[in-house]
């Protein structure tokens, strides 16, 4: 046999090689559209972080300020313009509280006016939260997710300026419970109850002489009857400052209560035990709210002195119990969080989709064949195996670039076997033609080969451009379709040109007069 | 075997027919196209919630669901009325219910959609264990906390024991879609019997199961809004860069004529039979795109061949043979893809449906404005700039 066919062949042997290998070694993983699973845009409004930085500031400003003999009372937030105004009585020595402001909080601008002062962020420090907020985001929703085990996650960044993080979880079959402890901010805190509870917000001021003092604030319960209906609220007074928080916790699992009822239990770090013991030691008999994103969830009373451990009850059933001491152990979120975008696709759907295109993948892939052999005989036959062998290498090149087979990825493969035929007619009509003038079977395989080859390089451009933009400007399935068109459109080059040429040479060296082409 | 032999239609001579013809659709279309975009009142492209946001939750029920019902229960979610209607066969008890987004506002409506159908139609599973809307990982908590097989272990090594038990539950609801009744557990082997009555003890079965949900905010639908438009109409450009420099202007001009009228055409269809417009029918548009062009430049190829062949022959006549000569591969291509994508129509299932709509279409218009629209529109042009000169170009290239 000529070398030059030899060589063809091993080229041919290598390339299906590689695309089986490919396939066999990495598997081509379904989309979340065939697996079921979800997909999420949410965007963490870093807002909240800002807030809760300039809260954060003006309060260690007043407890500094405090702590030098300078009392400052009053306080305001401006989370747009980036500042915070403090007033600043007559009385109080400016220049001990200008320096305090320079060394204590270096990065804000002061301006001071007569009464009040504004500090306002330094240029940069705004974004630096920001991004914090965002990371910090990213780590807690990766850490929750971790938790909650969920098999490959895609948690990632959009961007890197970006505010939006995108959450991929394949295979998940309760989409509520993972979007609920997702965006679950779980910021837990222990406050001092100084009235309630109350049946209303009036019952309860009225017994604390009609006011809301500034130390303080009010929060509510949501009561519940046995079946988990809600029946009313409680109105608590409590004090504003957190005797211990979520950043407290050393850890915190899912327990038994005494009755047997699901709870929550919690473990201190040192610092925080701490400052519990010496709570809870000076308040026993007192009632002590614990309070979850600023609900109180339960104000159980304080019956001994608690160091580090101890345990949350709050109306739960095992599965909220064990979410709760996920989310906590987790960490809170620095932000509350938006979902922009939601793709739930239940496992039943994923299922029925896959069946649903593998059938229709299979007919049309019969009736192609079919329709080959007939019109083309034997020649058909060769245009058929350079189909299969596309197929194969479709697949493999897929597994080998890491694309997930997605619902319109199947429609692309689909097409592709509808397409990939097109390189083989353009082939095979001008071969019929140029036997039509009376050209021996050798010569009309030649030019119909070279002069299809233009044609199809031009024709296949023209799709390859308009995947091209689908690509770049699609997402999710869509990109997947691009993708396996391209690569269809790729292969199919190859194999209808380079693998039906070689079938033909295979052919024509087995014999030496050719008379006729079945064709 | 041969479907079509030598044929000598003289297709250009019946272009004033086709073209005007053609354009009095397309002038049709596009006064409609851009009449609904502007006035919402008239039934014109009908986005879907990839482009205009909103929550669609699609759902099976157990018993054949009251649409009525539905819709009052749901009424209060959002300030438009939602809408709820079958989807796929009718014994599939599937309901399709959507929800516009309250304008700019980033509401996320999926809960409160779930919420109103569980008190409407779960009021009766309170506490207990719902089958069809829990997931694998609760049922797991759910046995692991009733440790009925008495396994003699505990913590994580508990949950392992019964998670496979749980995941054959929940492989069985994928199968069937919803559980009807709790007898069905008799027919899931993993089992074991004490598991099987703790579950039959603390479960229940709800009236619904969840399939699928989607919700895309009007942020995220007006990105991919812009992303669609750009990649339609960067892919034009494209294609006629690229036939520009191939082959001559007039044949850019003429085949990029011919895709904006299969757009136009398509989305004539698309608007005509309501369906809706998503990403994926994006994608169907600019592959028909593709494919269309694909066959114009078969054509158009023949035809710079046959200028170098027969030199002196009007380009008519040329266009004329080029069109004929490639027929049959015409034809035969657009046969084999629609020998795929009619299986994919007709089997390919309710969420691909629109997308091989639109290929099934555009495949016809495809394949008839290759022939009427893109020869005859590079013929007036390449006549419009002057014949003689590009033929002397012509014959200079190679």
């Amino acid at each position: 046999m000529d070398r030059k066919i030899i060589w063809r062949i091993v080229i041919i042997v290598a390339v299906v090689a590689t695309a089986v290998y490919a396939l066999v070694a990495r598997r081509l993983p379904l989309g979340l559209d065939l697996s079921g699973g979800i997909h999420l845009v949410l965007q963490v409004e870093t807002d909240d972080a800002i807030k809760a930085e300039l809260d954060d500031a003006a309060l260690r400003l007043k407890t500094r300020a405090g702590e030098k003999g300078i009392a400052l009372s009053e306080w305001s937030v401006d989370v747009g313009a980036l500042k915070f105004q403090v007033a600043v009585p007559p009385n109080v020595d400016r220049d001990a509280l200008r320096e305090l402001i320079g060394d204590f909080l270096p990065e804000y601008d002061l301006d001071t006016g007569s009464e009040s002062w504004s500090l306002a962020f330094k240029p940069n420090v705004e974004s630096t939260i920001r991004d914090l907020a965002v990371r910090q985001a990213l780590e807690t929703i990766r850490n929750r997710v971790d938790q909650f085990g969920v098999a490959e996650p895609v948690i990632q960044r959009q961007g890197i300026e970006s505010d939006r993080i995108l959450v991929q979880l394949p295979g998940v079959d309760d989409p509520t419970r993972v979007k609920e402890i997702i965006s679950h901010t779980a910021f837990l805190e222990w406050k001092e109850v100084i009235a309630g509870p109350a049946p209303s917000r009036d019952i309860l001021l009225a017994r604390t002489g009609g006011q809301v003092p500034s130390d303080s604030e009010i929060a509510t319960e949501i009561r519940q009857d046995e079946s988990g209906a809600v029946v009313g609220k409680d109105f608590y007074l409590l004090r504003k400052a957190a005797i211990v928080t979520g950043r407290d916790l050393r850890t915190a699992r899912r327990g038994q209560g005494q009755f047997g009822e699901p709870v929550v239990n919690f473990y201190l770090v040192p610092a925080g035990g701490d400052k519990f013991a010496e709570f809870t030691g000076a308040h026993i008999g007192d009632p002590a709210a614990i309070v979850l994103d600023g609900n109180v969830i339960s104000a159980p009373v304080i019956r001994s002195r608690i160091r580090d451990e101890g345990y949350i009850e709050g109306n739960f059933d095992i599965e909220t119990a064990e979410d709760l001491a996920l989310s906590l152990r987790a960490g809170a979120l620095p932000a509350s969080i938006n979902y922009l975008e939601e793709r739930t696709v239940g496992p039943s759907l994923g299922r029925d989709s896959i069946v649903h295109g593998v059938r229709a993948g299979v007919v049309g892939l019969i009736l192609v064949v079919l329709f080959m052999i007939v019109y083309y005989k034997a020649s058909g036959l060769n245009a058929v195996f350079a189909l299969l062998l596309n197929v194969v290498i479709l697949l493999g090149a897929m597994a080998y670039f890491g694309a997930t087979l997605t619902l319109p990825g199947i429609a692309g493969i689909i097409l592709t076997i509808g397409m990939a035929v097109d390189a083989n007619v353009l082939i095979f009509e001008r071969i019929r033609e140029e036997l039509a003038v009376g050209k021996t079977v050798r010569s009309a395989i030649d030019t119909g080969f070279s002069r299809a080859f233009g044609t199809i390089l031009d024709s296949n451009l023209t799709t390859l451009i308009a995947a091209l933009f689908l690509f770049q400007f699609g997402t999710g399935p869509v990109k997947g379709f691009a993708v396996t068109l391209s690569i269809g459109l790729l292969a199919s080059m190859f194999t209808a040109v380079f693998v039906s040429r070689t079938l033909y040479m295979l052919l024509l060296a087995s014999r030496d007069r050719v008379e006729t082409l079945s064709v | 075997m041969r479907i079509i032999g030598e044929t000598h239609i003289p297709f250009l001579s019946y272009r004033k027919t086709f073209v005007i013809g053609s354009a009095i659709v397309v002038g049709a279309g596009l006064v409609w196209l851009i009449a609904g975009l502007l006035n919402p009142a008239i039934p014109g492209l009908r986005f879907g919630i990839d482009f205009t946001g909103g929550t669609q939750v699609l759902a099976k029920f157990r018993d054949n669901p009251d649409l009525d019902r539905l819709r009052r229960s749901l009424a209060a979610v959002s300030p438009d009325a939602p809408v709820i209607q079958r989807y796929d066969e009718a014994e599939k008890n599937e309901v399709l219910i959507r929800v516009q987004n309250p304008s700019d506002e980033q509401a996320d409506l999926t809960r409160p959609i779930i919420d109103r159908l569980m008190t409407e139609f779960n009021a009766d599973v309170g506490r207990r264990f719902d089958l069809n809307t829990q997931g694998s990982q609760a049922l797991t908590l759910l046995l692991a906390d009733a440790d009925p097989d008495g396994a003699a272990v505990s913590g994580a090594d508990l949950e392992q024991h019964y998670a496979p038990m749980a995941e054959a539950v929940l492989n069985y609801r994928k199968d069937r879609g919803i559980f009807r009744s709790l007898d069905e557990l008799a027919s899931i082997p993993e089992l074991s019997a004490s598991a099987r009555s703790a579950i039959r003890e603390r479960a229940t079965v709800g009236a619904f199961a969840l399939l699928g949900v989607e919700s895309v905010g009007p942020a995220v639908g007006a990105d991919l809004k812009k992303a669609a438009t750009l990649a339609i109409v960067l892919s034009l450009l494209g294609m006629l860069v690229y036939v520009w420099i191939r082959f001559q202007l007039p044949y850019g001009i003429g085949a990029v004529v011919a895709l904006f009228h299969d757009v136009i055409t398509t989305l004539t269809a698309l608007m005509l039979t309501q369906r809706e417009i998503n990403l994926p029918t994006v994608a169907a548009l600019l592959t028909l795109v593709g494919f269309s062009v694909n066959d114009t430049v078969v054509i158009f190829d023949r035809v710079r061949e046959n200028l170098r062949l027969h030199r002196g022959e009007r380009l008519e006549e040329i266009m004329d043979t080029s069109i004929n000569q490639t027929l049959s591969r015409t034809i035969i291509t657009s046969g084999t893809v629609l020998l795929v994508v009619l299986p994919l129509f007709l089997f390919g299932g309710e969420v691909i449906n629109t997308f091989a709509f639109v290929l099934l279409v555009g495949l016809f218009i495809g394949c008839y404005s290759t022939v009427f629209i893109a020869s005859p529109v590079a013929l007036w042009i390449s006549r419009l700039l002057g014949a003689r000169r590009e033929r002397r170009r012509a014959r200079g290239r190679r």
